[in-house]
Parts: structure tokens; C-alpha cells; sequence
């Protein structure tokens, strides 16, 4: 391929090798480094004047230290005189609005302590997001511990009576980050709102792992089309019905019902379909910290399911995801390489990885070449 | 002060002065290291301060920053102001070889693009770094905190001369020099590369005086270290060094403690209460009296010139 550079970011060296080998191009020489101060660092050894560059990062592990890696390596290239700059992200960083972790009036939701901790089971509560408190000067917690244990928690913790509290929704913000570097375009996979796409200005082709993962079914789950399609949540109902329209496969559901304001811990699940003995092929986007696809196993397998697995584009399996997973009754997880998995891997034996390098690799080479992107989404088939 | 609020991950005691508490903000990390912000006060139509320093997990810190700019301005807030006393990247800041990004220029674009309105430093690496904004961005000076320390704290000062270690610094170094009415000398130094040191020249006559090395930011500290040895080898009865920025990354400790250096003396923009603990050569300016009066002046929309030259008390 003409007038191409491929660079690949810290995040994820495997898969743009994958994707560069894919495309008979080298990867461009690239060194990322930090500095002592932890500045992050960037020097790109490959000429990129008047060229298409393709700069591939994956939001996961230091999220932060990675976004601005990105960041900078757009920028370097968009100075250097790039022709056009493709940021490839395969999971995108921040693509989920944040859940509140509070109660409404602002309090912390109190969580179980550390040294309480037994041992993992499938219902542990996720530790997520409170297991790393940042405060260094401990202001902001000391006041909250403070009135907790005054009893005044109500009347003191809100500023203004009615004031709720304001969290941070950086979707937009991240958008306008890689726009204002200097992006041209975007590629990435299984978005999780897909309206995440409406924060951009320049285009964004959001590619699906639901080919990928129609293949696995049909390739590595005996008699298919008598398993049955589980969406562990409403959310998710969509891209569940899908995937089992497509192989005419039976759908369920199960509807978490918010949870209740005396038992914040508690959220009850249902069911609605039949599952009983047949095999349950649970379909989400993110698996994080494996909180719903555990919880719904169990369900699942109380309600009678002869065997339950999950099919998951984005395995983030942050904290105790994995010993979450093996402690659960589900009895395979199947993930994409969209993160690095093979430190997963390794842990964790229930697990299985889909390569997504091929879909990457077609659709940068579509992008450059100027053809279709949707044709790609209908002949899955052929890759 | 009214329709005021300060948001800071940085330093609590600076804002006593200002007869307000700090805002609750509550930061957390999720665990898969996504930055997660919560404001637990209404920001609407309210004048906005937010200070954050770039230092420890620079990147991590920077994206605190932007996300908390961002919600409070998706919260409405009238006016939010960045106050940033280390500007992260600052020195990543001209593309001095092929395909070199300039990062700085793309930290500048990344706050505005956040929602900044205003943007309050300190001692900028370059002070062309203001130039890479499209919003009013004022840089203060530690200049008159430093000339206040050397006034106090360096008994022997009227025999002193001021050292810049760079040719980068003398502007800064001669200005001190000037202000003080003392003599000056400069040390030229080769770099190969980042972090690293070669050789160095000095040029002007220390021997018998007490030097005092001026410089923006203290990194590695290599460069001091070096300083402090070629000044002594010319006859330099004491080597003192004052700096803006104690970054003090890596083996800097280690560094300062083996080096001939009497003193170091750093302001604080960057949190360095453990560094201090760890060496009994580091002493602090406080320069939090300026950042303060910088705040209530932006807000009472005064003007900060005076602090150009004067270190409020």
C-alpha cells in the first residue's frame, strides 16, 4: 500500500502488528518513552510528510498515561505534515456515562470494607469505582467521614438544599480532545453509546464486533441454533436481538431493576424467557468488572441452563473481574483482543480470545483506498 | 469574597487567606484507571477556580484537570478559571528536531478546548508558552519571593554573586542580579541528549563569593550537581540554588544529598513535604500569597502587574 504510515501505540503493540502485517506494511518506527518526571514522550523516526498516517491506541490499562500518548502522537504527526491522521482505537477510553456511586443526597454509598473480605464469589459487589480514592490532601473525604459520623450526612454534605451532585460526563470532552490534537478520522469497535459518535465533528466509523462473534457462534458452538441469545441487560437488548436474528436463534432477557434506596447493594434481576436446558450464549459490549455477566450466569443457571457462556467485544476485566469469573458458575467467557489479553489469559482458563486484527486491517485498508465501509459489515463472511 | 469558588487538588492552606473554603470535589479512579470527577457544589454562575499543578502522574493529573474544567462547564459555571503553579510539558515546547511534538502547544489547546476561560501560572518554562493560548493566560513571577528569600535567609548575600546555569536562564538570573545590584555570571553547558549533561564553561569570576544559582525548574538535578562543582573548582566559597519548579524526579534526592550544594531552595508549586523529609539540604518559598492574590484580583477583576514586582506578605 502507497503513502501509508502505520504507528502503534504503548497500549496495545500486538494488535498493530497484527493489523500492519495484515497490510504487508512495517510498522513505522516509533519510540515512546516517559521521562523522569513521567512526561510522556514521543519521537517518530519515520517520515510522514504528504503521507496517511494510522496511529492505532487502545484505551485501556494506565487509560490516562495512554490517551495522552495518542494525544501527543497525533499532534507530532499532524505538525510534521501529515496528509491525514486516522486515530485507530479499538476500545475507546471514557465511552461509558458514569453511574452514580453516590446516594441522592450525595453521600458515598457506605461499601463493604477491605479486611471484611472472605473471599470472591459471583455476587461480591463490584469494588468499582471507589477502590482507588485520589484525594491527596484527604479534604474532600475527611469532610464526608466526618458528617457520616455526625449522623448530619443530609443536611451537611449538600451545599444548597436540593443540590445534586455533579459528575463529570467526559464523552464530549474526550471527543474534543482528539479532535483539537488534530485527527482527521477515527476508527474504532462496538462504541458503547452509539451516540458517542454525534460528540465528534470529524467522521467516525464505528465498526462491529457482531460479525466477528456471529463467526465464533457458528464455528465453535455446537448445534447453535439451539442455544439461546441472553442479553444480561435492557441496554444491551439491541445488540443482542442482532446477533440472534441473524443465526434465527431464541432471545431472553434480563431486566436489572434499579436498586432499592434501603438496600443499595441489592439489585434484583429477572428473567423474562425460557432458558431451561438449553445453552446460554450471554452477548454485551464491555465486560469490566464482570459484575452483570456473572450475576446473570447464576440466574441463568438457576432458571436451569444446561451450560452459559458470554460473547464480549471489549474485555477491559479490570480489579477482581477475574477471579470474579472464576469463581462464578458461567462456564466460558469469549472476548475480542481489542485490550491485550494475554495476561487474562493466563489467569484465568475459562477464558477465549477473538481476533479482531482482521476487521481493523480491512477497514484502514478500505479507508485508504477510498471504497465502503459498509460493504465490510455484510461480507464478515469472507474474512 | 462572592460568587467566588475555588476547586483545588493542590493545596488547601493557600485559600484561608482569601476568607473561603475550598469547594467539595471528589475524584476517584474507576478500576479499570478512568478518571472519574464529582463536584459537590453548585458552580452556576459562580467564578471558578480550579488548581491544579502538574506534577507526580503529569498525565493523570492534566486529565483530572480537563474533566473537572469540562463539568463545570457543562455545569454553568460563569467563568472557570485553570490556576496550573507547574505548567506540565512546558519544556516540550518547540519542535527542535524532525517530527518532534510540540506538546505544549497541544496542552494549551486541550485546556481551552476543556472550556478555560482564564489561565493563571507561575513561572512559565518559556514565556512564549502564553502565546500557544487563545484565552488570557498570566504568568507570575517567583522572582520577588526570591529576592524576598535571599534578603532573609542569606545572611552573606551583599557578597554573593548570581549564577544562571544556562544560557536558557540568564535573562531570569540577570534580572535578580540587577534587582539586588550584585554581579553575575553564567555557566554554558553542552547537552546530548534529555537529562544529561556533557560539559560546562563558566564565564565570570566567583572565586572567594558565595553563589547562588537561579533556574526555573529542578528536574534530575544533574545539572546543579555539575553547577555546583564547577563553581566550587572556581574558588566558590558557597553554592546556594534557588528555583522556581523543584520537580525533583528520579534520583534528584540522591543527587542534591552527594552535591557540594549548601542549600536548595524551591518554591511550592509542586507538593515536596516528602522530598524535604528525605533531605535536609531543601528549603521551601511559599508562594501561595501570590497565587492568592492573583485569585482575589482576577475576580475582583483588578490588576495583577503589581505582583509582576512584589511578593504580597
Amino acid at each position: 500500500m502507497r503513502n501509508i504510515v502505520i504507528f502503534g501505540g504503548s497500549s496495545h503493540t500486538e494488535l498493530a502488528e497484527q493489523i500492519a502485517s495484515r497490510l504487508n506494511v512495517q510498522l513505522g518506527r516509533v519510540k515512546l518513552s516517559k521521562f523522569s518526571n513521567k512526561e510522556t514522550n514521543v519521537e517518530i523516526h519515520e517520515s510522514v510528510r504528504e503521507k496517511d498516517v494510522y496511529i492505532i491506541q487502545s484505551g485501556c490499562g494506565h487509560v490516562n498515561d495512554n490517551l495522552m500518548e495518542l494525544l501527543i502522537m497525533i499532534s507530532a504527526c499532524k505538525i510534521a505534515s501529515a496528509a491525514k491522521v486516522t486515530a485507530v482505537i479499538p476500545c475507546f477510553p471514557y465511552a461509558r456515562q458514569p453511574d452514580a456511586p453516590y446516594k441522592k443526597n450525595g453521600e458515598l454509598l457506605s461499601r463493604i470494607p477491605k479486611d471484611a473480605f472472605i473471599g470472591y464469589t459471583f455476587n461480591t459487589p463490584a469494588s468499582t469505582p471507589a477502590n482507588e480514592v485520589k484525594d491527596p490532601f484527604g479534604i474532600a473525604l475527611a469532610r464526608f467521614e466526618e458528617q457520616s459520623a455526625n449522623g448530619a450526612s443530609t443536611s451537611g454534605v449538600s451545599a444548597r438544599n436540593g443540590y445534586k451532585h455533579w459528575i463529570a460526563r467526559s464523552g464530549t470532552l474526550i471527543a474534543n480532545l482528539i479532535t483539537c490534537a488534530g485527527a482527521d478520522h477515527i476508527i474504532t469497535m462496538d462504541l458503547h453509546d452509539p451516540q458517542f459518535q454525534g460528540f465528534f465533528d470529524v467522521p467516525v466509523d464505528n465498526l462491529y464486533g457482531q460479525p466477528l462473534m456471529i463467526k465464533y457462534i457458528k464455528e465453535n458452538i455446537p448445534n447453535y441454533q439451539n442455544a439461546i441469545i441472553i442479553s444480561p441487560d435492557a441496554g444491551g437488548a439491541k445488540r443482542a436481538t442482532a446477533i440472534a436474528d441473524k443465526l434465527h436463534m431464541d432471545f431472553a432477557l434480563i431486566h436489572k431493576e434499579r436498586r432499592s434506596q434501603s438496600q443499595p447493594h441489592k439489585t434484583d434481576m429477572m428473567l423474562v424467557g425460557e432458558v431451561r436446558d438449553k445453552v446460554c450464549i450471554l452477548i454485551d459490549d464491555i465486560a469490566d468488572t464482570s459484575c452483570t455477566i456473572t450475576k446473570a450466569a447464576k440466574i441463568l443457571s438457576e432458571s436451569g441452563a444446561k451450560k452459559v457462556c458470554a460473547i464480549i467485544t471489549h474485555g477491559i476485566l479490570s480489579g477482581d473481574a477475574i477471579q470474579r469469573i472464576v469463581a462464578s458458575v458461567i462456564d466460558q467467557v469469549i472476548v475480542s483482543d481489542s485490550v491485550p489479553q494475554s495476561d487474562h489469559l493466563a489467569r484465568c482458563s475459562k477464558l477465549k480470545v477473538f481476533n479482531v486484527a482482521p476487521i481493523f486491517a480491512e477497514a484502514i485498508r478500505r479507508i485508504h483506498n477510498g471504497e465502503s465501509i459498509s460493504a465490510l459489515f455484510n461480507i464478515m463472511d469472507l474474512i | 469574597m462572592s460568587h467566588g469558588l475555588i476547586l483545588s487538588l493542590y493545596t488547601q492552606h493557600e485559600f484561608r487567606r482569601l476568607g473561603i473554603d475550598l469547594s467539595k470535589v471528589i475524584v476517584l479512579k474507576y478500576s479499570n484507571q478512568e478518571t472519574s470527577v464529582t463536584i459537590g457544589e453548585s458552580v452556576r454562575d459562580e467564578d471558578v477556580f480550579i488548581i491544579q499543578s502538574g506534577c507526580g502522574e503529569i498525565n493523570d493529573n492534566l486529565m483530572e484537570l480537563l474533566i473537572m474544567i469540562n463539568a463545570c462547564k457543562t455545569a454553568s459555571a460563569r467563568r472557570i478559571t485553570a490556576v496550573i503553579p507547574c505548567f506540565p510539558y512546558a519544556r516540550q515546547d518547540k519542535k527542535d528536531k524532525s517530527r518532534a511534538p510540540i506538546t505544549a502547544k497541544l496542552v494549551a489547546n486541550m485546556i481551552t478546548v476543556a472550556g478555560a476561560n482564564h489561565v493563571i501560572t507561575v513561572d512559565l518554562h518559556a514565556s512564549q508558552i502564553q502565546g500557544f493560548f487563545n484565552i488570557p493566560v498570566d504568568n507570575l513571577y517567583c522572582e520577588p519571593s526570591m529576592l524576598k528569600y535571599i534578603n532573609m535567609n542569606i545572611p552573606e548575600w551583599k557578597n554573593a554573586i548570581i549564577v544562571s546555569p544556562d544560557a536558557g536562564g540568564a535573562k531570569r538570573a540577570a534580572s535578580i542580579a540587577d534587582r539586588l545590584n550584585l554581579e553575575f555570571a553564567l555557566i554554558h553547558k553542552e547537552r546530548k541528549k534529555a537529562n544529561e549533561v556533557s560539559s560546562m564553561v563558566l564565564i565570570g569570576d566567583v572565586s572567594g563569593k558565595i553563589a547562588i544559582l537561579i533556574d526555573d525548574m529542578a528536574d534530575t538535578c544533574g545539572t546543579l550537581k555539575l553547577a555546583t562543582s564547577t563553581l566550587r573548582d572556581h574558588g566558590a566559597s558557597k553554592v546556594y540554588a534557588i528555583v522556581a519548579h523543584g520537580i525533583l524526579s528520579g534520583k534528584a534526592i540522591d543527587v542534591i544529598n552527594d552535591s557540594l550544594l549548601e542549600r536548595l531552595v524551591v518554591t511550592n508549586t509542586i507538593p515536596h513535604d516528602d522530598k524535604k523529609a528525605a533531605c535536609s539540604k531543601i528549603d521551601t518559598i511559599d508562594i501561595s500569597s501570590t497565587l492568592a492574590e492573583a485569585i482575589r484580583r482576577t475576580h475582583n477583576g483588578e490588576s495583577v502587574s503589581f505582583l509582576f514586582s512584589h511578593a504580597p506578605e
